[in-house]
Parts: C-alpha cells; structure tokens; sequence
C-alpha cells in the first residue's frame, strides 16, 4: 500500500469517484468495519485500539485508546466529539477526509462511540469549513437513512446518534474543553484544568471522548488489519502512518499519508519534489504554527514522529510541515505567527490576553526597523511569562516558537534593530 | 481534615478547602483578583500561582483551583513564584490608565497593592502605546464603568448570574479587544448592583452615590447591621467627619457588606446599601418641639416633665385605660424592654402594640430582601411588646380607638399616623386625644400632628441589639454621636420613668441588655459582652440551615 507517494491506508480512497457517496462507499466496504466492531465486546475494541498504538494527529499525541480508558464507570450518558476545528495554521488534512471520505469518519466515531457505550455523537467543524459541512451532513443523512445512524444500528440494539455543529471562526473552538463550551452553546472559552479529561468530566459534565477527526478516520482501519498490522506502519510508541500537510517552499504542496516515523528528507524532497527554484533549506516548522522552528541542520536526519521531533527540540503536533527555504524572513514570519495568535486569544486569562497582543507590537515594530535594541530580549522574556502561566495551550503556542525564533536566528532580528 | 505546610506553617483545613482559604488561615495571603470565595472558580487571573510539592513532585498551580491534599507543601513566596506574579501584574499594568490620582478606588485597589508587594518594575510601554476603551461608562442607574481600568476578572458577571440571577453584564470580544460591558439592551439594575463595586478588584466599577466623594484613606470603619428590613444583614459603615468642609451634612461616607455566614454571606442589597442616607438627611430631628403655650422653642427635659404629668394626671382621673402606646418594631431590643418595663409592667397600660396594618411593606425576594422592612419585630415578639392582660388592645384597635377617644395620652415611636389616618381623621384624633408624644427621627406629619415630639437617635448613632427574622441577637457599634439634643428611646423610657416615680436603673446599653437576658426566657443566658461580631441566636431557637446561595462546582481533588 506505500507508492511513491505515501502509504495508502486511509487515504486509499481519497482518490476514487464518489466515495462521500454511501451507495459508492458501501461497494468499497463502509461500515464493514462497524458491523464487525459491533460483533466485538466494547472493551475489546478499546483494548484492540490500545495496542495499535494509535496516538492522537490533532496535536498532542495522547494515546487514543489510553483516552477511551479513562472513561469513569457507571457514569452515563456519555458522549463522543469528533474534533474537525482543524484551524492550526499549516494543517489542512482533516479537510480531506470530511470531503472525500466522511463516512470513513463517521464509522470511526461510531466505533469509537460503541467502545465508550457513547449514545450521542457531536461533530463541530469550524466554520470556514462550510463546504466540508455540507458533505458530511449529507453523509450522515445518508448513513441515517441505511440504519449506521440512529436507533437500534444494524440491528445490534445499540443506538447513537450523529449530529453536526459547527464552529463561527475561532481557533480556540479546537481546544478540546473550547469545543465542549461551543458546543454547549457559550462563548468557546477553554474549561480550567483540573479536571484534566473531559473523558471523566466533558459535554454537559458527562463522559466525553474528543478525538480529532483524523484519528477516529483511522480506528475501522485498525479493526480492518489489526492492532500488530496497523503498529508496523508506525513506530513502536505510535502506530500507524500520518497525513502529513505539506507547505511551504516546496514543489508539491500538499498532503501526504506516510509511516510515522518517516525522515523528513523524504517528505519534502521525495513527495514534495524538493524546495522550489531548488533554494536552499533555511528551516522547518515540523509540527504547525505552533511548534518551536528546527534550523536547517537540526533537520538533517530528522524522523517526523512524536519522540524524535520533541528530542529535536520541536514537536509533531498535527504533522504540519512547513518548509522555509532562504529568502523567507524570520522576523516577517514571527509578526505572522504572532499576529494570528493575538486575533485567537479568547481572553479569558491575563497572559494570554495581554501578552499576545504585546508580543505583536514588538514584533510588527522590529520589523518595520522601529526596533530597540533591548526589544529582542523583552520578547523573549514576555513569551517566558506567558510560557505555561495560562488556563490553555495557546500560551505555549504563541511562547514556544516566539523563543525559537529568537534564539535561532537572533542575527535577523538584530540586523532590523538599528542603533 | 488534610494537614498541609505553607510557607513552613502547619494548618489542618477541611477537605475541599481550596489553598488561598488555607492560606487565609495563616493569615497568608495569596494574591488574586478572579477568585471570591463567594463565586465560582474560574482561574483567569493567573495571580494565585503557587508551587505546590506533594509526594516529592513539584508542580505551579492556580491555589484557587487547587484543594488542599494531606501532606502537601505549598511555597508562596518563592523567588520563582514572585517572579510569574511580577510577571502577570507587568501584563494587567500594560494598558492600565495613569487614573490613580483620580481613582476612587485608589488607595483600596489590588492591582495598586499587589504592584508594591510583586511588581516595583519600571514600565516597558510607552503612554502612546496603551489601548483606549470605554471610560466613564454607565452601566446602570448606579453604578459607572471604565474600561480601561478592568481587569477582566469577571466577578461582577458571575455575581449578576450566580447570586443575583439576572444576566446583565457580559464579556464581550476576545483576545486584547475583550471588554466588560451591558448585555445588549440591559442595563444593571438588579436589586443587589451595588455588590459589584465592592466586588471590583480594581477602580473599574465605580459606584455613583460614593464616586468622587472621599479619599478611602480618609473613611473609618464601624462594624454595624443594617436596619432596612428584618433580615439584619452585617455592614460595615465607611464614616468620616473630620474634613467637615467638604459635605457637612454627610457622615457616613457609604455601606459596605460585612461577611455573616448565616445572614447575608458577602452580599447585601441596594435598598440597605443606599439607606444611610436617611441618617444626614436634612429632614433630621435635632430639636423637640413642642405645640403648648406657643412656644417656639422647648427643651428635651420641657417635654419630658409635661408628658409625665399628661400620663399622671390621666392615670389618676381614669386608670391605665386611659393611655396608650403604639411603639415601633424598628427600635432595639433595649427600647423596647424599657418601654415594656414602664408601661407594662410599672404603669399596667394595656393598649400597647407595636403593629399598625397600613405600615408600608417591602419588596421581598429569595435573596436576601424580607417585605417587613422594620429590624426588630421578632425582638418586640420575643420581649412581649404587645396588647397583654384582659384588657389589651392591639395596634389597630388602639388607633380606632383614640379616633373615638378612648384615651387621653397616646404615645407613637417612629409610626406616621398621617399616612395611614385620612385628613378628616388626623383633625378627630388631634381634638378626641388630650395629649400626644411623638417620638421620631425624621420630620414627617406626626410632628405637626403630636403635642410634643422628642427626636430620637438612629441605629448609625448609638449601640444597640437588634433579633432578625431568624431570631439571632445582633448588636451595633456608636462611630458617633447624635446630633443635636437627639437621644435614645431606651434613654427616653428611663428619663419618663424617673419621673412617673419608677426607675429604671440603667448605666448602659450594656446594662439594659443583661437585665432583657436575665428577665426573658429566650434572651437567657446572653450577654452583651457575649455577643459575637456576627450575633448570635436566642436561646432554644435552632440555627438557620446554612444555605449556600452561590452555585458552584466542587474543587477537583488534587
């Protein structure tokens, strides 16, 4: 299933006319993979899931079968969200599976939902999304209609059902705990830990699983091949291959499914044909926007999975690659960067709140040659107080790659500065 | 019961308990602007860091989000810890307005204190660089916002929603444009507004009765319990009289809630808040009055001696039938015992009563509003000021009465009679009665109506006990004298009694209430010495059940 291209597992039917088409997708074998779930105990599928190796692909990389444990006992009902806010910047594979695989996804969810004993499903997608949207209600109409959906499926005398919200254009909506608070219709402000897993305290304060959209696509693969199978296209700690998003200065943009683990060489020269203009590599964001920067050394003989991109300094993140080859400036990328968490944060906790937006002004000033000298290390030093003091991540995710930036190519910055 | 280390001090709190309470006990304290025991968790302001070691793992948590574990060591002034407060306080301060010289809240503001304990850097911001919002912004009927001086703790939003049950205020925007404002096409004007001022960490909220008035630095504080209604909840007087020249009729400056667990919590009501107004109106009795001999001026002792001879002469000619008193539930328990001592008791009046039907009643809500807007009526209930013996008459039937003229001596504390009494009825008690003594605290009808009117002081003035709706014992601290030849009612009955030929002995407030605890089963065994700050129920009456009016979630274990 590896061509020249990447791993086809769950992708191998991006490609195929009519597949978010359920007469189509049911020729291709949709919903087998449930019908066989449904055969299994809900533990076992839990179980099976668990020894896959499969990790979470919206981020964080938490074992999703470890997540499905967590589940407190005797506490119903419980509820499963598909997490399609996918709004990292520099990600944009959930997008391919909402519009040329859905029930793909939602076989997925509702497997996931029978290992829980889930009895609703959400899906948010965000809101930009809005032709996804429209693929994936139709599919879940459409799966309604044929018995996956609703009361009593496929005559298992389970019911779930499936239904679709969406997001109205915040990145914040994408934190897990954000998303619950949306979908529960208030302003999508990130709960306070602990209670650390909304799996033991999520939607409405029931059991709740979030999964992001990929990993929940890749849960009937696993049921179709294995836990041992799928563990092989990956590496031990994580198994299975990743949809890896593709940008930057290369010459075939795009999203590639390959094995976890896979060195990044060959994402961007062999699938991705190279930089462009065969430029030379100046950097890498391995893991979206909110990843420390890899310089072109550290990027050498780097694998692109969890353990070794965090050793590297950076991390995998959602697995989105964003290739920055010499002519690009590091200080225009950092008001970029910065100027998209500043309009993201919700405003909820002071740091966060005010620092984001301070961060910008030091940034946008440095780059238009207004710089002081000692800007460099008040940057630093405001993403340090920002570093971890706040309720979410999108602390970390504006204080992690503003720190990379300065410390790796300080020299950029300084030639902006004038005395 | 977790035992916990903080700061190296031991303290054993109850389970649940989170650390900034924990710390309360150490008198530690642990900054913060979004917590308020009071109100839901939210963990915004990122002030209550603290390094928290248990089980040899060390972690920086929010103390309002953290419950206090069995063996844990919280470090609160660590280096580390200084430095993320001087670093969150350098974010609030960021676009702070230079207001403080002409903040109300200066002076009582936490972003000022906590700037001198863990801030004392030197601002990286130029003045061009802050961010304008709304400035004198008003937000209700009393209250005005500024913007640019909020914090964003959101306590006065989830006070409007958990506590008062009205969703008024909101936080709108997000990232750096977020703001306190209305909620679209609603203004703040619950019955409790006046909570998110005291609420406000910060000169943000300000409230329009105090805005501009006095310095804070300036105010004393008297401990107190608000008379407005039964209920009695706890208050603080903010006074001051000593820069005179800037409002010579204003003492006390503002009210502000006094915590009581079983009373009013943190909270107390706009009607109460705004009632010491009444106290410096300028419709104030300072002076008797008198209608006799055309005087124009008489004296507090005038009075006295001509009531003492009004009520002798009309006992001698026809008997204790012939006078009447209709006292007020809004006196003290000292009042009242005196006044039953004298009257009841020494002089064997009958007619006494101390409810009238047409007294005004107020809004009463499940908060903490009761309709009976007097402070003392279960205290009258409990001394039995009321209609006694064969021949007692109730409030209503004693008004009736001195209509028909039954009696020859009415006495009234603190009832307008003229509000109740029509014009025609007002001119047939005034011919159909030989003598009335009114004993009042504000200018009202009765004044014109009483032969004789001796002013009285108001509970602002003067030590007493009061028994709420609940029946616990409350007493009052005197910040102040009364104005003018004002006097107490208890003071009154003493000086009356004196004259009738029966004394009352009495030195003290304090006196009085030891003798109401020696002589009344349900005061027995109380004390003035013995009353705590937050009062404390009679005897064989059950403490109310705790009732908790916050709804918030319990504190994940640790």
């Amino acid at each position: 299933m590896t061509s020249s291209n990447g791993t086809r597992l769950l992708s191998r039917n991006f490609a195929l006319p009519g597949q978010a088409n359920l007469d189509t997708a049911l020729k291709r074998g949709a919903y087998e993979m449930l019908k066989r779930a449904l055969k299994m105990k809900p533990e076992e599928v839990t179980t099976v899931v668990k020894a896959s190796g499969l990790r979470g692909h919206g981020g964080a990389g938490f074992s999703a079968g470890m997540k499905w444990g967590f589940v407190p006992k005797d506490v119903f009902p419980r509820y499963v969200c598909v997490n399609a806010d996918e709004s990292e910047p520099g990600t944009c594979k959930d997008r391919l599976i909402l519009e040329y695989d859905p029930h793909l996804l939602i076989e997925g969810a509702l497997i996931c939902a029978w290992a829980v004993q889930a009895e609703r499903i959400y899906l948010y997608i965000r809101g930009e999304y809005f032709y996804p949207t429209r693929i994936v209600q139709r599919a879940i109409d459409e799966a309604r209609a044929k018995g996956f959906v609703g009361e009593n499926i496929l005559g298992s005398g389970w019911s779930c059902h499936v239904h679709l919200g969406t997001g109205a254009g915040q990145y914040i909506c994408g934190e897990e705990t954000g998303l619950i608070e949306s979908l529960e219709g208030k302003k999508g402000w990130p709960r306070l830990k602990p209670p650390f897993y909304p799996a033991a305290v999520g939607l409405w304060g029931k059991p709740t699983i979030v999964n992001n959209v990929e990993t929940l696509a890749f849960v009937p693969r696993i049921i179709e091949i294995g836990a041992e199978k799928f563990l092989s296209y990956g590496t031990p700690k994580a198994g299975g291959p990743t949809l890896f998003s593709l940008s930057g200065s290369v010459n075939r943009p795009g999203v590639y499914e390959l094995p976890t683990g896979v060195p990044l060489k060959t994402l961007i020269y062999d699938c991705g044909g190279g930089i462009k203009d065969g430029r030379r590599l100046k950097a890498v964001i391995p893991g979206g926007s909110s990843s420390h920067i890899l310089t072109a050394e550290e990027c050498e003989n780097l694998k692109m999975d969890f353990e070794s991109v965090t050793a590297a300094g950076s991390m995998l993140g959602s697995a989105a690659v964003m290739v920055i080859d010499e002519p690009v400036s590091i200080p225009r990328l950092m008001v970029w960067m910065t100027r998209f968490y500043a309009h993201e944060s919700c405003g909820q906790c002071t740091p966060c709140r005010e620092g984001t937006g301070w961060l910008l002004r030091l940034a946008t000033r440095i780059l238009e040659g207004r710089g002081r000298r000692r800007d460099l290390d008040d940057l630093y030093e405001l993403a340090e107080n920002i570093d971890g003091k706040t309720i979410c991540a999108l602390g970390q995710a504006v204080a992690w790659p503003t720190k990379s930036y300065i410390t790796k190519f300080r020299r950029e910055f300084e030639a902006l500065i004038q005395e | 019961m977790p035992h916990l280390e903080i700061d190296g001090k031991p303290v054993e709190v109850p389970a649940g308990t989170n650390l900034i309470e924990a710390a309360k006990r150490l008198n530690i304290e642990i900054p913060h602007y979004c917590y308020h025991p009071g109100l839901a968790v939210v963990g915004s302001c990122r002030m209550c860091q603290v390094e928290v070691e248990l089980n040899g793992r060390k972690s920086i948590v929010v103390g309002c989000n953290t419950a206090a574990a069995d063996g844990m060591k919280v470090f609160n002034s660590t280096e580390a810890i200084h430095r993320i407060r001087s670093g969150v306080l350098e974010f609030y301060l960021q676009h702070h307005p230079l207001d403080c010289p002409i903040c109300d809240d200066a002076g009582e503001c936490d972003l000022q204190n906590y700037y001198l304990l863990h801030g004392l850097h030197d601002s990286r911001v130029e003045l061009a660089e802050k961010r304008h919002k709304h400035k004198v912004h008003d937000v209700g009927p009393t209250v005005v916002l500024d913007s640019e001086r909020c914090v964003l703790c959101s306590r006065c939003v989830r006070f409007c929603r958990e506590i008062a049950g009205v969703d008024e205020l909101g936080i709108f925007e997000h990232g750096g444009d977020s703001e306190l404002l209305n909620v679209p096409d609603k203004l703040l004007e619950n019955d409790y507004a006046g909570n998110v001022v005291d609420l406000c960490p910060v000169g943000a909220l300000t409230d329009k009765d105090f805005r501009f008035k006095r310095r804070v630095w300036y105010l004393k504080r008297t401990p107190s319990v608000c008379t407005g209604c039964s209920r009695g909840c706890s208050i603080y007087m903010d006074w001051e009289t000593s820069r005179s020249y800037k409002n010579p009729q204003r003492r006390i400056q503002r009210l502000k809630p006094r915590y009581n667990r079983d009373v009013n919590e943190w909270w107390i009501c706009d009607r109460g808040r705004y009632s010491y107004h009444a106290v410096d109106a300028g419709n104030r009795l300072t002076a008797p009055r008198t209608k006799s001999e055309g005087e124009s001026a008489t004296t507090v002792d005038a009075v006295l001696d001509r009531a003492a001879s009004k009520i002798k002469a009309a006992l001698s000619k026809h008997g204790p039938k012939s006078v009447a008193v209709i006292a007020s539930a809004a006196s003290s328990n000292e009042d009242l015992f005196l006044l039953k001592r004298l009257f009841a008791d020494e002089l064997k009046v009958h007619s006494l009563d101390v409810t009238l039907s047409g007294e005004p009643k107020g809004k009463e809500d499940e908060i903490l509003m009761k309709a009976d807007l007097t402070a003392n009526r279960r205290g009258a209930v409990e001394i039995a000021v009321q209609p006694w013996g064969g021949g007692g008459v109730a409030g209503d039937d004693i008004l009736a009465g001195a209509l028909d003229g039954d009696y020859e001596v009415l006495i009234v504390v603190q009832h307008d009679l003229t509000r109740i009494l029509s014009q025609k009825e007002r001119n047939r008690l005034g011919q159909n009665c030989e003598y009335i003594l009114y004993l009042g605290t504000h200018e009202n009808g009765m004044c014109h109506l009483a032969d004789d009117v001796i002013p009285i002081a108001m509970w602002a003035e003067r030590e007493a006990t009061g028994t709420n709706f609940q029946g616990r014992v409350q007493r009052t601290w005197r910040p102040f004298e009364p104005r003018g030849e004002v006097l107490c009612e208890w003071r009154v009955w003493q000086e009356l009694g004196k004259r009738l030929g029966h004394a009352l002995p009495a030195e003290s407030v304090a006196d009085v209430f030891d003798s109401i605890g020696a002589a009344i089963a349900s005061f027995k065994g109380l004390t003035w010495e013995g009353i705590p700050p937050t009062g404390i129920m009679l005897t064989g009456v059950s403490e109310p059940p705790y009732r908790k009016v916050q709804s918030s979630r319990p504190l994940p274990a640790y």
